[in-house]
């Protein structure tokens, strides 16, 4: 066959749009493409009650989708269940960047299981929010971690050091120290101790107990006898509920006018339905409760929706501890895309180490290691509970902040003042 | 049947491939997921050599592991030891924990063996919970230097070192197997005082079994910390460990070294893919599921099914 000019033309024409058209149409159908977010929730295993924080994932995911997505692209969210195990983590992770290609990733709910995927998000660069995970980018150093909850710069040993500044503030001159033997209960309670000390406290009574402990009726007789002031308390739901008891049976003595501090279950709902009036006068930490010192904006729209969909799912009705912090979380994500107009994850790192963003839980900043920038883990004092009703815990005056000083709702009362109000 | 230097030579051709793998597979999804069916691979292969030729049920797999695992995260820790090092401590760890649990309880026999090693499970537990340089409850993040760059990457490497850690225990199960150690062994499952009236030394026997498994599954768990840049004590010593060692070789088949490595292929893979397709309470549902299946329909494992129809047929 003969080729003539008209026809070289044409076929040059035709083999050059057909190269670029595979270009043009992945580019075009890139962009119409939904951003994708990867997760993995304990959804089965010991930390299944935390697996209410799917459901802050899911109504940000709502909204921005309802208010036309990001950038012009839908959000969707791709979850596994990890089963609580650390050892699935790795594989999950994996298999969210490496097959399902995602473009953010949040990180499991807790420490242990975001320990082994830091050094996978460091090796990959990829940009991550811990989910409430204490000291997670310590070593690792990661500069496009952000951390979605309160804990503040050095968590490890101060997130609870509210407490001793409370303790410091009514005059304690006498501290008592229980921690479960677990590391991260001894390292608050280590912290504790150097915190009284500089203080010029004196800590008559330091107590490791085994995590399997459920009696505590000697370890309390103990504290008794230290006539301690004020009790530094780091225990898991279990051994909260059993300490809980314990004071309610053989009581702790009048002298003791702040007790609580660490204590792990106090912000479940199934433990304060539990435990009821017996939690009165106790002082534990908390990142939201429903005080009027805390009004930040969308919390109660969100919480309003949350409750039906817990109720469904037959989750923590309440979800005042976790689920607004997974919210919050994909606010940082959408709020800098947003700003920063692409998905780029060096771009929206270094956007979010430089500016602050407003949230449902208020305002977040970081500092280089993705922490806030200031604690604002509160110190709340249980009062007035009466039954076991649990939607008291909805009303203000329930559990009062006592600090930090500028999110405070109340003064403190002793244990004994508060037991009998 | 293949003669034993054969199948060696076909084994080391396995590993040899599996060095090659990386430029043909570029995804590391599923480096990631291989790890785990090769580690359950070398569990149930190393269970089988006591459980299965022995007749000794051991549901203290997960010490085995989880004692590897931490041998080689504090190798790593205190000496910053390569692979080969961290290898070869955990072996050595198995072996000694092998032989002491076999001393103090293969004077027990049946259910009361059984309950002797889930023993070991909650001693090294506790163990590890109380020692602050292994990281106690909260676990031990591991940093584990770069990888040889041929590799591409941490999970191509694992899998590797796992690959070759598989093909060598199941040459190290083949040849007991064939061997008179197997034939011994054999010979105390059927009947433990037959075989001692026979001759059979079988305490020094048993003894052998229970290192050599006990290193085996040691040396499972040696890469872990790497693979997962993190040990803690729930994972490292996790029932899931103990039942899949457990039920791995019985769908597979206890009487030969196929049994285990068909059981762990097939189960594993299964785990792996449920993971990340339907809901995670399937893996252990599976693993119940087809455990009683096959205790009840098929008790001689896979490989007992085709030998039953070839006898039918």
């Amino acid at each position: 066959m003969k080729i003539t000019r008209r026809n070289f033309t044409q076929i040059g024409l035709g083999t050059m749009a057909g190269i670029a058209a595979p270009a043009v149409w992945s580019g075009a159908h890139a962009q119409s493409q939904p951003i994708r977010i990867g997760a993995s929730a304990s959804l089965t295993g010991p930390l299944s009650g935390t697996k209410n924080l799917v459901i802050g994932y899911e109504l940000w995911r709502d909204d921005i989708n309802a208010a036309g997505g990001l950038l012009g692209r839908k959000v969707e969210l791709v979850i596994y269940d990890d089963q609580s195990v650390p050892a699935n983590i790795p594989g999950i992770y994996s298999k969210l960047v490496d097959v399902d290609k995602v473009d953010f990733l949040f990180s499991p709910y807790g420490a242990n299981l975001t320990a082994p995927v830091m050094p996978f998000a460091k090796s990959r660069d990829r940009f991550i929010i811990g989910i409430l995970t204490l000291a997670a980018n310590d070593t690792i150093k990661h500069d496009k971690f952000f951390q979605a909850a309160p804990w503040g710069p050095n968590g490890a040993e101060n997130w609870a050091r509210g407490f001793f500044d409370l303790a410091n503030g009514n005059g304690i001159k006498k501290m008592a120290i229980l921690a479960a033997d677990t590391e991260f209960s001894k390292t608050a309670a280590a912290g504790g101790r150097r915190v009284s000390e500089q203080f010029g406290m004196q800590v008559v009574d330091y107590q490791i107990y085994p995590p399997t402990n459920r009696d505590f009726s000697a370890i309390l007789r103990n504290v008794r006898a230290s006539a301690a002031e004020a009790v530094f308390v780091c225990s898991y739901p279990a051994d909260s509920t059993g300490i809980v008891r314990g004071i309610q049976e053989i009581g702790i003595g009048d002298q003791v006018r702040l007790f609580g501090g660490g204590m792990v279950g106090t912000q479940y709902a199934s433990l304060l339905e539990n435990l009821g009036p017996a939690l009165n006068g106790i002082t534990s930490f908390h990142l939201y409760v429903p005080e009027p010192t805390l009004k930040f904006t969308g919390i109660d729209d969100f919480l309003s929706r949350y409750a039906p969909i817990a109720k469904q799912r037959q989750v923590d009705p309440l979800g005042f501890y976790i689920p607004p912090f997974t919210y919050a979380a994909g606010q940082l994500i959408s709020t800098a895309v947003k700003a920063t107009g692409t998905i780029d994850q060096a771009k929206v790192s270094q956007w979010l180490h430089a500016n602050a963003v407003e949230t449902i839980v208020g305002k977040m900043s970081f500092n280089e290691l993705g922490d806030w920038t200031q604690r604002r883990v509160l110190m709340c004092q249980f009062r007035n509970i009466q039954g076991n009703d649990i939607d008291q815990f909805r009303q203000a005056g329930k559990q009062v902040i006592v600090d930090p000083p500028a999110y405070k709702s109340g003064d403190l009362m002793s244990l004994a003042q508060s037991r009998k109000a | 049947m293949m003669r034993m230097p054969l199948f060696i030579a076909v084994a080391a051709l396995v590993a040899v491939g599996g060095l090659f793998l990386p430029l043909v597979v570029p995804n590391p999804f599923y480096f990631y997921a291989g790890y785990v069916v090769l580690q359950y691979m070398v569990i149930a292969t190393g269970w089988n050599i006591l459980g299965g030729y022995a007749g000794y049920t051991n549901f203290g797999a997960s010490a085995f592991f989880g004692a590897g695992a931490y041998m080689a995260a504090f190798l790593l820790k205190a000496f910053g030891a390569p692979m080969l090092v961290q290898l070869i401590g955990a072996g050595c760890i198995g072996v000694i924990l092998g032989v002491a649990t076999g001393y103090l309880t293969l004077r027990i026999q049946g259910i009361y063996f059984a309950i002797a090693t889930v023993a070991l499970v909650v001693v090294l537990e506790t163990l590890v919970h109380n020692t602050d340089y292994l990281g106690g409850a909260a676990g031990l993040q591991v940093l584990a230097p770069a990888p040889p760059a041929w590799f591409g990457g941490q999970p191509q490497y694992v899998f590797f070192i796992m690959l070759v850690l598989t093909v060598s225990a199941v040459v190290v199960a083949r040849w007991i197997e064939v061997s008179w150690i197997g034939r011994s062994l054999r010979a105390i499952r059927a009947s433990e005082p037959a075989a001692e009236c026979s001759g059979v030394p079988t305490l020094r026997l048993k003894l052998l079994a229970c290192a050599i498994s006990g290193g085996i599954m040691s040396m499972a768990g040696a890469p872990y910390a790497t693979y997962s840049s993190y040990v803690d004590p729930v994972s490292a010593f996790s029932l899931t460990v103990g039942l899949n060692a457990l039920a791995m070789p019985l769908i597979g088949g206890t009487r030969s070294w196929p049994g285990p490595v068909l059981g762990a292929l097939l189960l594993a893979s299964v785990q792996q893919v449920a993971t990340v397709t339907i809901s995670s309470e399937f893996n252990i549902l599976a693993v119940g599921v087809v455990l009683i299946a096959f205790v009840a329909l098929a008790p001689e494992g896979l490989l007992g099914l085709r030998a039953f129809r070839r006898r039918v047929s």
